[in-house]
Protein backbone atom coordinates (compact mmCIF):
# COMPACT_ATOMS: atom_id res chain seq x y z
CA UNK A 1 0.00 0.00 0.00
CA UNK A 2 2.83 2.37 0.93
CA UNK A 3 4.46 1.66 -2.42
CA UNK A 4 1.24 2.57 -4.24
CA UNK A 5 0.93 5.77 -2.23
CA UNK A 6 4.52 6.73 -2.99
CA UNK A 7 4.06 6.01 -6.69
CA UNK A 8 0.88 8.06 -6.76
CA UNK A 9 2.58 10.95 -4.98
CA UNK A 10 5.50 10.84 -7.44
CA UNK A 11 3.13 10.75 -10.39
CA UNK A 12 1.24 13.76 -9.06
CA UNK A 13 4.49 15.62 -8.47
CA UNK A 14 5.61 14.87 -11.98
CA UNK A 15 2.31 16.09 -13.35
CA UNK A 16 2.60 19.34 -11.41
CA UNK A 17 6.28 20.10 -12.23
CA UNK A 18 6.64 22.22 -15.39
CA UNK A 19 9.19 20.71 -17.70
CA UNK A 20 9.82 20.73 -21.43
CA UNK A 21 8.45 17.62 -23.11
CA UNK A 22 11.11 15.23 -24.39
CA UNK A 23 10.87 15.22 -28.16
CA UNK A 24 12.77 13.45 -30.88
CA UNK A 25 14.52 15.80 -33.33
CA UNK A 26 11.76 15.19 -35.88
CA UNK A 27 9.09 15.94 -33.28
CA UNK A 28 10.93 19.08 -32.24
CA UNK A 29 11.00 20.24 -35.87
CA UNK A 30 7.30 19.48 -36.26
CA UNK A 31 6.59 21.40 -33.05
CA UNK A 32 8.65 24.35 -34.28
CA UNK A 33 6.45 24.57 -37.37
CA UNK A 34 3.38 25.12 -35.16
CA UNK A 35 4.81 28.21 -33.46
CA UNK A 36 4.51 31.81 -34.57
CA UNK A 37 4.95 35.13 -32.76
CA UNK A 38 1.73 36.67 -31.47
CA UNK A 39 2.63 40.13 -32.73
CA UNK A 40 1.59 40.43 -36.39
CA UNK A 41 4.66 42.41 -37.50
CA UNK A 42 7.03 39.98 -35.79
CA UNK A 43 5.07 37.08 -37.26
CA UNK A 44 5.66 38.43 -40.77
CA UNK A 45 9.38 39.01 -40.16
CA UNK A 46 9.70 35.55 -38.63
CA UNK A 47 7.91 33.84 -41.51
CA UNK A 48 10.10 35.56 -44.14
CA UNK A 49 13.45 34.92 -42.49
CA UNK A 50 14.02 33.06 -39.20
CA UNK A 51 11.47 30.33 -39.90
CA UNK A 52 13.20 29.18 -43.08
CA UNK A 53 16.09 27.79 -41.03
CA UNK A 54 14.89 27.52 -37.41
CA UNK A 55 12.17 24.99 -38.27
CA UNK A 56 14.35 22.80 -40.51
CA UNK A 57 16.53 20.09 -38.98
CA UNK A 58 19.00 19.97 -41.86
CA UNK A 59 20.05 23.58 -41.30
CA UNK A 60 21.58 22.67 -37.91
CA UNK A 61 20.02 25.87 -36.51
CA UNK A 62 18.52 25.64 -33.00
CA UNK A 63 14.83 24.92 -33.50
CA UNK A 64 12.17 27.40 -32.48
CA UNK A 65 10.73 26.47 -29.09
CA UNK A 66 13.50 23.97 -28.28
CA UNK A 67 14.61 25.43 -24.95
CA UNK A 68 17.33 22.86 -24.45
CA UNK A 69 18.98 23.78 -27.76
CA UNK A 70 18.83 27.45 -26.84
CA UNK A 71 20.07 27.10 -23.23
CA UNK A 72 23.78 27.56 -23.95
CA UNK A 73 23.11 30.41 -26.34
CA UNK A 74 20.73 32.17 -23.95
CA UNK A 75 23.38 32.09 -21.22
CA UNK A 76 25.59 34.33 -23.38
CA UNK A 77 23.19 37.17 -22.70
CA UNK A 78 21.03 39.30 -24.95
CA UNK A 79 23.76 41.72 -26.09
CA UNK A 80 25.99 38.86 -27.26
CA UNK A 81 23.10 37.15 -29.02
CA UNK A 82 22.18 40.37 -30.78
CA UNK A 83 25.77 40.90 -31.93
CA UNK A 84 25.99 37.33 -33.26
CA UNK A 85 22.68 37.77 -35.05
CA UNK A 86 23.58 41.05 -36.73
CA UNK A 87 27.09 39.98 -37.74
CA UNK A 88 26.45 36.28 -38.35
CA UNK A 89 28.18 33.34 -36.69
CA UNK A 90 28.99 29.85 -37.95
CA UNK A 91 26.13 28.70 -40.16
CA UNK A 92 24.00 31.70 -39.14
CA UNK A 93 24.08 34.35 -41.87
CA UNK A 94 24.25 38.00 -40.87
CA UNK A 95 20.96 39.48 -39.80
CA UNK A 96 19.30 36.11 -40.19
CA UNK A 97 18.53 37.39 -43.69
CA UNK A 98 15.95 39.77 -42.21
CA UNK A 99 16.91 43.10 -43.68
CA UNK A 100 14.06 45.20 -42.32
CA UNK A 101 14.51 43.96 -38.75
CA UNK A 102 15.48 46.52 -36.11
CA UNK A 103 17.61 45.61 -33.06
CA UNK A 104 14.39 45.48 -31.02
CA UNK A 105 12.85 43.11 -33.57
CA UNK A 106 15.88 40.82 -33.36
CA UNK A 107 15.73 40.74 -29.57
CA UNK A 108 12.04 39.90 -29.63
CA UNK A 109 12.49 37.21 -32.28
CA UNK A 110 15.39 35.62 -30.39
CA UNK A 111 13.33 35.53 -27.19
CA UNK A 112 10.42 33.99 -29.10
CA UNK A 113 12.55 31.28 -30.71
CA UNK A 114 14.34 30.54 -27.43
CA UNK A 115 10.95 30.20 -25.68
CA UNK A 116 11.87 33.03 -23.29
CA UNK A 117 9.22 35.57 -24.16
CA UNK A 118 8.06 35.85 -20.57
CA UNK B 1 31.56 -1.77 -42.80
CA UNK B 2 34.26 0.89 -42.78
CA UNK B 3 32.72 4.33 -42.59
CA UNK B 4 34.17 7.52 -43.99
CA UNK B 5 34.56 8.84 -40.48
CA UNK B 6 36.44 5.73 -39.38
CA UNK B 7 38.95 6.11 -42.20
CA UNK B 8 39.53 9.78 -41.50
CA UNK B 9 39.75 9.22 -37.76
CA UNK B 10 42.18 6.40 -38.45
CA UNK B 11 44.40 8.78 -40.33
CA UNK B 12 44.59 10.98 -37.29
CA UNK B 13 45.31 7.99 -35.08
CA UNK B 14 48.16 6.93 -37.30
CA UNK B 15 49.86 10.20 -36.67
CA UNK B 16 49.18 11.80 -40.01
CA UNK B 17 47.96 14.86 -38.17
CA UNK B 18 51.38 15.48 -36.78
CA UNK B 19 52.85 15.52 -40.28
CA UNK B 20 50.02 17.37 -41.94
CA UNK B 21 50.13 20.44 -39.78
CA UNK B 22 50.39 21.65 -36.23
CA UNK B 23 47.26 21.71 -34.14
CA UNK B 24 47.84 25.37 -33.34
CA UNK B 25 47.98 26.30 -36.99
CA UNK B 26 44.72 24.51 -37.69
CA UNK B 27 43.04 26.26 -34.77
CA UNK B 28 44.27 29.61 -36.09
CA UNK B 29 42.93 28.86 -39.54
CA UNK B 30 39.58 27.74 -38.11
CA UNK B 31 38.92 30.98 -36.27
CA UNK B 32 35.66 32.79 -37.01
CA UNK B 33 36.29 35.74 -39.36
CA UNK B 34 36.00 39.05 -37.53
CA UNK B 35 32.71 40.84 -38.00
CA UNK B 36 32.47 44.62 -38.37
CA UNK B 37 30.69 46.42 -35.52
CA UNK B 38 26.96 45.73 -35.30
CA UNK B 39 26.30 49.47 -35.54
CA UNK B 40 28.46 52.33 -36.82
CA UNK B 41 29.22 55.59 -35.00
CA UNK B 42 25.92 57.03 -36.16
CA UNK B 43 23.91 54.07 -34.95
CA UNK B 44 23.30 52.56 -38.38
CA UNK B 45 22.82 48.81 -38.33
CA UNK B 46 25.32 46.56 -40.12
CA UNK B 47 24.27 44.71 -43.29
CA UNK B 48 26.37 41.76 -44.49
CA UNK B 49 25.87 39.29 -47.29
CA UNK B 50 25.33 35.57 -46.64
CA UNK B 51 29.02 34.66 -46.72
CA UNK B 52 30.10 37.75 -44.76
CA UNK B 53 32.49 39.38 -47.25
CA UNK B 54 30.26 42.33 -48.25
CA UNK B 55 29.32 44.92 -45.64
CA UNK B 56 27.44 48.20 -45.43
CA UNK B 57 25.76 50.58 -42.97
CA UNK B 58 22.73 51.84 -44.91
CA UNK B 59 21.32 55.21 -43.89
CA UNK B 60 17.79 53.89 -44.35
CA UNK B 61 16.06 50.52 -44.64
CA UNK B 62 12.86 50.43 -46.65
CA UNK B 63 10.26 47.66 -46.84
CA UNK B 64 7.36 48.86 -49.01
CA UNK B 65 4.05 47.00 -48.92
CA UNK B 66 3.00 47.75 -52.50
CA UNK B 67 3.91 49.40 -55.79
CA UNK B 68 2.88 52.91 -54.73
CA UNK B 69 5.19 52.86 -51.73
CA UNK B 70 7.90 51.19 -53.81
CA UNK B 71 7.84 53.94 -56.43
CA UNK B 72 8.01 56.59 -53.72
CA UNK B 73 11.16 55.00 -52.31
CA UNK B 74 12.80 54.67 -55.70
CA UNK B 75 12.11 58.35 -56.45
CA UNK B 76 12.89 59.97 -53.14
CA UNK B 77 14.76 57.81 -50.62
CA UNK B 78 18.47 58.51 -50.07
CA UNK B 79 20.56 56.98 -52.84
CA UNK B 80 21.99 54.73 -53.93
CA UNK B 81 18.84 52.66 -53.57
CA UNK B 82 19.90 49.03 -53.57
CA UNK B 83 17.41 46.16 -53.61
CA UNK B 84 18.31 43.12 -51.52
CA UNK B 85 16.71 39.69 -51.65
CA UNK B 86 18.25 37.16 -49.29
CA UNK B 87 21.77 38.59 -49.53
CA UNK B 88 23.16 35.52 -51.31
CA UNK B 89 25.25 37.44 -53.85
CA UNK B 90 28.98 37.37 -53.29
CA UNK B 91 29.60 40.38 -55.54
CA UNK B 92 28.95 43.85 -54.05
CA UNK B 93 25.57 44.30 -55.72
CA UNK B 94 23.89 45.38 -52.49
CA UNK B 95 26.22 47.56 -50.36
CA UNK B 96 24.93 51.13 -50.08
CA UNK B 97 25.30 54.09 -47.80
CA UNK B 98 21.84 55.20 -48.96
CA UNK B 99 18.75 52.99 -48.90
CA UNK B 100 18.59 49.23 -48.50
CA UNK B 101 15.36 48.12 -50.16
CA UNK B 102 13.75 44.79 -49.28
CA UNK B 103 10.59 43.49 -50.94
CA UNK B 104 9.88 41.04 -48.11
CA UNK B 105 6.45 42.66 -47.62
CA UNK B 106 5.66 42.23 -51.32
CA UNK B 107 5.47 38.47 -51.47
CA UNK B 108 3.06 35.69 -52.35
CA UNK B 109 0.96 34.49 -55.22
CA UNK B 110 -1.13 37.14 -57.04
CA UNK B 111 -3.08 35.01 -59.53
CA UNK B 112 -2.72 31.97 -61.75
CA UNK B 113 -3.80 30.57 -65.09
CA UNK B 114 -4.53 26.88 -64.55
CA UNK B 115 -5.01 26.05 -68.23
CA UNK B 116 -1.63 27.40 -69.29
CA UNK B 117 0.25 26.62 -66.07
CA UNK B 118 1.17 30.22 -65.43
CA UNK B 119 1.36 32.10 -62.15
CA UNK B 120 1.90 35.74 -61.26
CA UNK B 121 3.98 36.16 -58.14
CA UNK B 122 5.23 39.16 -56.14
CA UNK B 123 8.97 39.57 -56.52
CA UNK B 124 9.74 39.47 -52.80
CA UNK B 125 8.60 35.84 -52.54
CA UNK B 126 11.38 33.53 -51.37
CA UNK B 127 11.90 30.53 -53.64
CA UNK B 128 11.50 28.23 -50.65
CA UNK B 129 7.99 29.59 -50.13
CA UNK B 130 7.14 29.59 -53.82
CA UNK B 131 7.48 25.80 -54.18
CA UNK B 132 4.61 24.90 -51.83
CA UNK B 133 2.50 27.85 -53.05
CA UNK B 134 2.75 26.63 -56.65
CA UNK B 135 2.24 23.00 -55.61
CA UNK B 136 -1.06 24.04 -54.01
CA UNK B 137 -2.30 25.10 -57.46
CA UNK B 138 -0.83 22.05 -59.22
CA UNK B 139 2.16 23.85 -60.70
CA UNK B 140 5.92 23.86 -60.30
CA UNK B 141 8.84 25.81 -61.70
CA UNK B 142 10.64 23.75 -64.32
CA UNK B 143 13.90 24.15 -62.46
CA UNK B 144 15.32 25.47 -59.21
CA UNK B 145 18.76 26.52 -58.02
CA UNK B 146 20.86 24.62 -55.49
CA UNK B 147 19.72 26.96 -52.69
CA UNK B 148 16.14 28.20 -52.31
CA UNK B 149 16.51 30.97 -49.74
CA UNK B 150 16.72 33.66 -52.43
CA UNK B 151 13.88 35.99 -53.30
CA UNK B 152 12.36 35.57 -56.75
CA UNK B 153 13.39 39.12 -57.67
CA UNK B 154 16.97 38.54 -56.55
CA UNK B 155 17.22 35.23 -58.37
CA UNK B 156 15.95 36.78 -61.61
CA UNK B 157 18.12 39.84 -61.24
CA UNK B 158 21.33 37.81 -61.06
CA UNK B 159 20.57 35.13 -63.65
CA UNK B 160 20.27 32.39 -61.04
CA UNK B 161 19.86 28.91 -62.53
CA UNK B 162 19.57 25.21 -61.90
CA UNK B 163 20.83 22.48 -64.20
CA UNK B 164 19.50 20.51 -67.16
CA UNK B 165 20.35 20.48 -70.87
CA UNK B 166 16.81 21.49 -71.92
CA UNK B 167 16.03 23.68 -68.91
CA UNK B 168 16.51 27.44 -68.89
CA UNK B 169 17.61 29.59 -65.98
CA UNK B 170 14.74 30.99 -63.93
CA UNK B 171 14.48 34.20 -65.99
CA UNK B 172 14.12 32.07 -69.13
CA UNK B 173 10.62 31.09 -67.99
CA UNK B 174 9.48 34.65 -67.24
CA UNK B 175 6.77 35.74 -69.66
CA UNK B 176 5.93 39.14 -68.14
CA UNK B 177 6.93 41.43 -65.29
CA UNK B 178 6.19 44.84 -63.81
CA UNK B 179 9.14 47.18 -63.25
CA UNK B 180 9.00 50.17 -60.89
CA UNK B 181 11.54 52.83 -61.88
CA UNK B 182 13.31 55.75 -60.18
CA UNK B 183 11.49 58.08 -62.58
CA UNK B 184 8.25 57.10 -60.87
CA UNK B 185 6.75 54.76 -63.47
CA UNK B 186 5.52 51.19 -63.17
CA UNK B 187 6.09 49.55 -66.55
CA UNK B 188 4.35 46.35 -67.62
CA UNK B 189 6.60 44.33 -69.96
CA UNK B 190 6.30 41.20 -72.05
CA UNK B 191 7.44 40.05 -75.48
CA UNK B 192 5.07 42.44 -77.25
CA UNK B 193 4.56 45.28 -74.75
CA UNK B 194 7.70 47.30 -73.94
CA UNK B 195 9.64 44.44 -75.49
CA UNK B 196 13.03 46.15 -75.28
CA UNK B 197 12.67 46.62 -71.53
CA UNK B 198 11.47 43.03 -71.27
CA UNK B 199 14.66 41.81 -72.93
CA UNK B 200 16.99 44.30 -71.24
CA UNK B 201 15.72 43.97 -67.67
CA UNK B 202 14.73 40.32 -67.25
CA UNK B 203 18.25 39.92 -65.83
CA UNK B 204 18.72 43.34 -64.25
CA UNK B 205 21.15 43.28 -61.30
CA UNK B 206 18.61 45.43 -59.46
CA UNK B 207 19.95 48.34 -61.50
CA UNK B 208 16.98 49.21 -63.73
CA UNK B 209 14.51 49.88 -60.91
CA UNK B 210 12.77 47.17 -58.92
CA UNK B 211 10.67 44.34 -60.35
CA UNK B 212 7.45 44.14 -58.35
CA UNK B 213 5.58 41.23 -59.97
CA UNK B 214 6.57 38.40 -62.27
CA UNK B 215 4.51 36.02 -64.39
CA UNK B 216 6.15 32.61 -64.66
CA UNK B 217 5.58 29.91 -67.24
CA UNK B 218 5.41 26.87 -65.00
CA UNK B 219 4.61 23.22 -65.66
CA UNK B 220 2.26 20.68 -64.09
CA UNK B 221 3.47 19.38 -60.74
CA UNK B 222 5.54 16.21 -61.22
CA UNK B 223 7.16 13.54 -59.14
CA UNK B 224 10.88 12.98 -59.64
CA UNK B 225 13.57 10.54 -58.61
CA UNK B 226 16.76 12.11 -57.29
CA UNK B 227 19.87 9.92 -57.19
CA UNK B 228 23.26 10.81 -55.74
CA UNK B 229 26.11 8.43 -56.51
CA UNK B 230 29.90 8.37 -56.10
CA UNK B 231 32.12 7.82 -59.15
CA UNK B 232 35.66 8.16 -60.40
CA UNK B 233 36.02 11.73 -61.66
CA UNK B 234 37.66 10.81 -64.96
CA UNK B 235 34.77 8.50 -65.82
CA UNK B 236 32.17 11.20 -65.16
CA UNK B 237 34.05 13.77 -67.23
CA UNK B 238 34.27 11.32 -70.13
CA UNK B 239 30.59 10.43 -69.85
CA UNK B 240 29.31 14.01 -69.38
CA UNK B 241 27.89 14.40 -72.93
CA UNK B 242 25.86 11.22 -72.45
CA UNK B 243 24.75 12.16 -68.96
CA UNK B 244 23.38 15.54 -69.99
CA UNK B 245 21.46 13.87 -72.82
CA UNK B 246 20.03 11.15 -70.60
CA UNK B 247 18.81 13.05 -67.54
CA UNK B 248 16.34 15.88 -67.05
CA UNK B 249 18.56 17.48 -64.43
CA UNK B 250 22.18 16.46 -63.98
CA UNK B 251 25.20 17.89 -62.25
CA UNK B 252 28.32 16.64 -60.57
CA UNK B 253 30.68 17.75 -57.87
CA UNK B 254 34.35 17.17 -58.65
CA UNK B 255 36.23 16.66 -55.40
CA UNK B 256 39.76 18.06 -55.73
CA UNK B 257 42.71 15.96 -54.52
CA UNK B 258 40.61 12.77 -54.52
CA UNK B 259 39.96 11.71 -58.12
CA UNK B 260 36.30 11.34 -57.14
CA UNK B 261 32.99 12.91 -58.13
CA UNK B 262 29.46 12.94 -56.75
CA UNK B 263 26.87 12.69 -59.52
CA UNK B 264 23.32 13.98 -58.96
CA UNK B 265 20.55 13.13 -61.42
CA UNK B 266 16.85 14.03 -61.31
CA UNK B 267 14.29 12.36 -63.60
CA UNK B 268 10.52 12.13 -63.71
CA UNK B 269 9.12 8.93 -62.24
CA UNK B 270 5.94 7.07 -61.30
CA UNK B 271 7.56 5.45 -58.28
CA UNK B 272 5.84 5.98 -54.91
CA UNK B 273 7.00 8.85 -52.75
CA UNK B 274 10.14 8.14 -50.74
CA UNK B 275 11.07 11.40 -49.00
CA UNK B 276 14.65 12.58 -48.78
CA UNK B 277 16.47 11.49 -45.66
CA UNK B 278 18.51 13.65 -43.32
CA UNK B 279 20.99 15.86 -45.13
CA UNK B 280 24.33 14.11 -45.66
CA UNK B 281 26.09 16.90 -47.55
CA UNK B 282 27.22 18.82 -44.48
CA UNK B 283 28.87 15.75 -42.99
CA UNK B 284 30.55 14.97 -46.30
CA UNK B 285 31.91 18.51 -46.70
CA UNK B 286 33.20 18.62 -43.13
CA UNK B 287 34.82 15.21 -43.60
CA UNK B 288 36.60 16.61 -46.66
CA UNK B 289 37.71 19.52 -44.49
CA UNK B 290 39.01 17.09 -41.85
CA UNK B 291 40.89 15.25 -44.57
CA UNK B 292 42.39 18.56 -45.74
CA UNK B 293 43.36 19.46 -42.18
CA UNK B 294 45.01 16.09 -41.61
CA UNK B 295 46.68 15.44 -44.95
CA UNK B 296 46.69 18.76 -46.80
CA UNK B 297 50.43 18.61 -47.41
CA UNK B 298 50.48 14.92 -48.31
CA UNK B 299 48.46 14.76 -51.55
CA UNK B 300 49.14 11.07 -52.13
CA UNK B 301 47.87 10.14 -48.67
CA UNK B 302 44.91 12.49 -49.07
CA UNK B 303 43.86 10.86 -52.33
CA UNK B 304 44.32 7.36 -51.01
CA UNK B 305 42.30 8.03 -47.86
CA UNK B 306 39.54 9.74 -49.81
CA UNK B 307 39.30 6.84 -52.23
CA UNK B 308 38.99 4.44 -49.30
CA UNK B 309 36.46 6.62 -47.53
CA UNK B 310 34.18 7.71 -50.36
CA UNK B 311 34.46 5.46 -53.40
CA UNK B 312 32.00 2.82 -52.14
CA UNK B 313 29.57 5.28 -50.63
CA UNK B 314 26.07 3.83 -51.13
CA UNK B 315 23.72 5.63 -53.55
CA UNK B 316 21.19 8.00 -52.03
CA UNK B 317 17.71 8.04 -53.55
CA UNK B 318 14.56 10.04 -52.91
CA UNK B 319 11.24 10.28 -54.74
CA UNK B 320 9.06 13.35 -54.25
CA UNK B 321 7.78 16.52 -55.92
CA UNK B 322 10.59 18.43 -57.57
CA UNK B 323 10.42 21.52 -55.35
CA UNK B 324 11.21 19.29 -52.36
CA UNK B 325 14.30 17.74 -53.92
CA UNK B 326 15.98 20.16 -56.32
CA UNK B 327 17.23 22.65 -53.71
CA UNK B 328 19.28 21.97 -50.62
CA UNK B 329 20.02 23.44 -47.22
CA UNK B 330 23.56 24.86 -47.16
CA UNK B 331 24.39 25.60 -43.53
CA UNK B 332 28.12 25.53 -44.26
CA UNK B 333 28.85 28.98 -45.66
CA UNK B 334 31.30 29.60 -48.49
CA UNK B 335 32.43 32.09 -51.11
CA UNK B 336 32.05 31.20 -54.75
CA UNK B 337 33.05 32.02 -58.31
CA UNK B 338 31.00 30.60 -61.16
CA UNK B 339 31.45 31.10 -64.88
CA UNK B 340 29.26 29.87 -67.73
CA UNK B 341 31.22 28.55 -70.68
CA UNK B 342 30.50 27.22 -74.14
CA UNK B 343 29.43 23.64 -73.48
CA UNK B 344 32.10 22.13 -75.74
CA UNK B 345 34.97 23.54 -73.63
CA UNK B 346 33.44 23.03 -70.20
CA UNK B 347 35.21 19.78 -69.35
CA UNK B 348 38.56 21.01 -70.74
CA UNK B 349 38.30 24.07 -68.52
CA UNK B 350 37.28 21.94 -65.54
CA UNK B 351 40.35 19.72 -65.93
CA UNK B 352 42.55 22.81 -66.05
CA UNK B 353 40.91 24.30 -62.94
CA UNK B 354 41.33 21.08 -60.98
CA UNK B 355 44.96 20.71 -62.09
CA UNK B 356 45.76 24.30 -61.08
CA UNK B 357 44.15 23.90 -57.66
CA UNK B 358 45.84 20.58 -57.01
CA UNK B 359 49.21 22.08 -58.00
CA UNK B 360 48.99 25.35 -56.09
CA UNK B 361 46.29 25.27 -53.40
CA UNK B 362 46.31 22.25 -51.07
CA UNK B 363 44.04 24.19 -48.69
CA UNK B 364 41.05 23.84 -51.03
CA UNK B 365 38.61 21.11 -50.08
CA UNK B 366 35.17 22.22 -51.27
CA UNK B 367 33.82 20.25 -54.26
CA UNK B 368 33.67 22.00 -57.64
CA UNK B 369 30.23 22.02 -59.24
CA UNK B 370 29.56 21.39 -62.95
CA UNK B 371 26.12 22.09 -64.44
CA UNK B 372 24.46 22.63 -67.83
CA UNK B 373 21.91 25.32 -68.80
CA UNK B 374 19.76 25.88 -71.90
CA UNK B 375 20.23 29.14 -73.82
CA UNK B 376 17.78 32.07 -73.66
CA UNK B 377 17.39 35.55 -75.12
CA UNK B 378 17.58 37.97 -72.19
CA UNK B 379 20.20 40.56 -73.11
CA UNK B 380 22.15 40.33 -69.84
CA UNK B 381 21.70 36.60 -69.41
CA UNK B 382 24.99 34.69 -69.12
CA UNK B 383 23.19 32.11 -71.28
CA UNK B 384 22.30 34.61 -74.01
CA UNK B 385 22.05 32.64 -77.26
CA UNK B 386 24.45 30.02 -75.89
CA UNK B 387 23.90 26.60 -74.32
CA UNK B 388 26.27 26.76 -71.38
CA UNK B 389 28.26 24.52 -69.12
CA UNK B 390 28.96 26.11 -65.77
CA UNK B 391 31.87 25.63 -63.40
CA UNK B 392 31.51 26.82 -59.80
CA UNK B 393 34.50 26.87 -57.45
CA UNK B 394 33.92 27.35 -53.73
CA UNK B 395 36.02 28.39 -50.75
CA UNK B 396 35.02 27.71 -47.14
CA UNK B 397 33.91 30.99 -45.57
CA UNK B 398 36.79 30.93 -43.10
CA UNK B 399 39.39 30.32 -45.83
CA UNK B 400 41.24 32.66 -48.17
CA UNK B 401 39.31 33.00 -51.43
CA UNK B 402 41.74 35.16 -53.43
CA UNK B 403 42.83 32.11 -55.43
CA UNK B 404 39.49 32.35 -57.20
CA UNK B 405 40.70 35.55 -58.85
CA UNK B 406 44.40 34.70 -59.22
CA UNK B 407 44.21 31.07 -60.24
CA UNK B 408 40.71 30.12 -61.38
CA UNK B 409 39.31 33.18 -63.13
CA UNK B 410 42.07 33.39 -65.80
CA UNK B 411 41.27 29.83 -66.88
CA UNK B 412 37.53 30.44 -67.04
CA UNK B 413 38.00 33.71 -68.95
CA UNK B 414 40.44 32.10 -71.40
CA UNK B 415 37.68 29.69 -72.40
CA UNK B 416 35.16 32.44 -73.09
CA UNK B 417 33.25 32.24 -69.82
CA UNK B 418 30.65 34.74 -68.70
CA UNK B 419 30.47 35.21 -64.91
CA UNK B 420 27.40 34.66 -62.78
CA UNK B 421 26.30 38.19 -61.85
CA UNK B 422 25.99 37.35 -58.16
CA UNK B 423 29.21 35.37 -57.80
CA UNK B 424 32.76 36.61 -57.56
CA UNK B 425 34.35 38.08 -60.67
CA UNK B 426 36.61 40.99 -61.56
CA UNK B 427 35.01 42.07 -64.85
CA UNK B 428 34.03 45.60 -65.81
CA UNK B 429 31.88 47.31 -68.46
CA UNK B 430 34.45 46.95 -71.24
CA UNK B 431 34.71 43.21 -70.61
CA UNK B 432 30.95 42.76 -70.64
CA UNK B 433 30.67 44.71 -73.88
CA UNK B 434 32.77 42.03 -75.58
CA UNK B 435 31.04 39.08 -73.88
CA UNK B 436 27.42 40.15 -74.36
CA UNK B 437 26.28 41.06 -77.90
CA UNK B 438 23.44 43.27 -76.57
CA UNK B 439 25.29 44.71 -73.56
CA UNK B 440 25.37 48.29 -74.88
CA UNK B 441 21.66 48.14 -75.66
CA UNK B 442 20.92 46.92 -72.15
CA UNK B 443 23.13 49.63 -70.60
CA UNK B 444 21.37 52.29 -72.68
CA UNK B 445 17.96 51.00 -71.57
CA UNK B 446 19.13 51.12 -67.96
CA UNK B 447 20.25 54.72 -68.31
CA UNK B 448 16.92 55.72 -69.83
CA UNK B 449 15.04 54.21 -66.89
CA UNK B 450 17.45 55.61 -64.27
CA UNK B 451 19.08 58.71 -65.80
CA UNK B 452 20.35 60.00 -62.44
CA UNK B 453 22.00 56.70 -61.53
CA UNK B 454 20.02 56.35 -58.31
CA UNK B 455 20.27 52.54 -58.50
CA UNK B 456 24.06 52.49 -58.95
CA UNK B 457 26.60 51.80 -56.22
CA UNK B 458 30.32 51.76 -57.02
CA UNK B 459 30.27 48.14 -58.20
CA UNK B 460 27.37 48.70 -60.60
CA UNK B 461 28.89 51.93 -61.91
CA UNK B 462 31.94 49.87 -62.90
CA UNK B 463 29.74 47.18 -64.45
CA UNK B 464 27.63 49.54 -66.54
CA UNK B 465 29.65 52.72 -67.07
CA UNK B 466 33.22 53.21 -65.93
CA UNK B 467 34.93 49.87 -66.35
Amino acid sequence: MRRIATATALALMAACTPSAPQRTPAEAAAHALTLTPKDARLADLYAQSCKTCHTVLDTSAPLTGDRDAWDARWKKGKPALLTSTVGGLGGMPAGGQCFSCTPADYEALIAFMADREH
Amino acid sequence: MTTRRTVIAGAAGAGVAAVGGAVGYRAWRDREPASPAAQDNEGRLLWRNWSGIQNAYPQQRAAPDGEEALVGILKSAPGPVRPVGAGHSFTPLVPTTGTLLTLDRMSGLVSHDAANHRATVRAGTRLGDLGPALAAIGQEMANLPDINKQSLGGALGTGTHGTGRTLKAIHGDVIAFRLATPKGDVIACDRTTNADIFHAARVNLGAFGAVSEVTLQNQPLKRVLKRTTAHQLDAIIEDWPNLIAQHRNVEFYAIPFTGLAALITVDETDRPVSPRGPDADVDAVMELKALRDLTGFLPGVRRSLAQSAFKDAPPEEAVDEGWKLLSNERPVRFNEMEYHLPLDVQMTALREVIAAIEKHRPDVFFPIEARVIEKDDAWLSPFFERVSGSIAVHAYYKDDYRFLFDLVEPILRKHGGRPHWGKLHSLKAADFATLYPRFKDAAAARETLDPEGRMLNDHLRAVFIDG
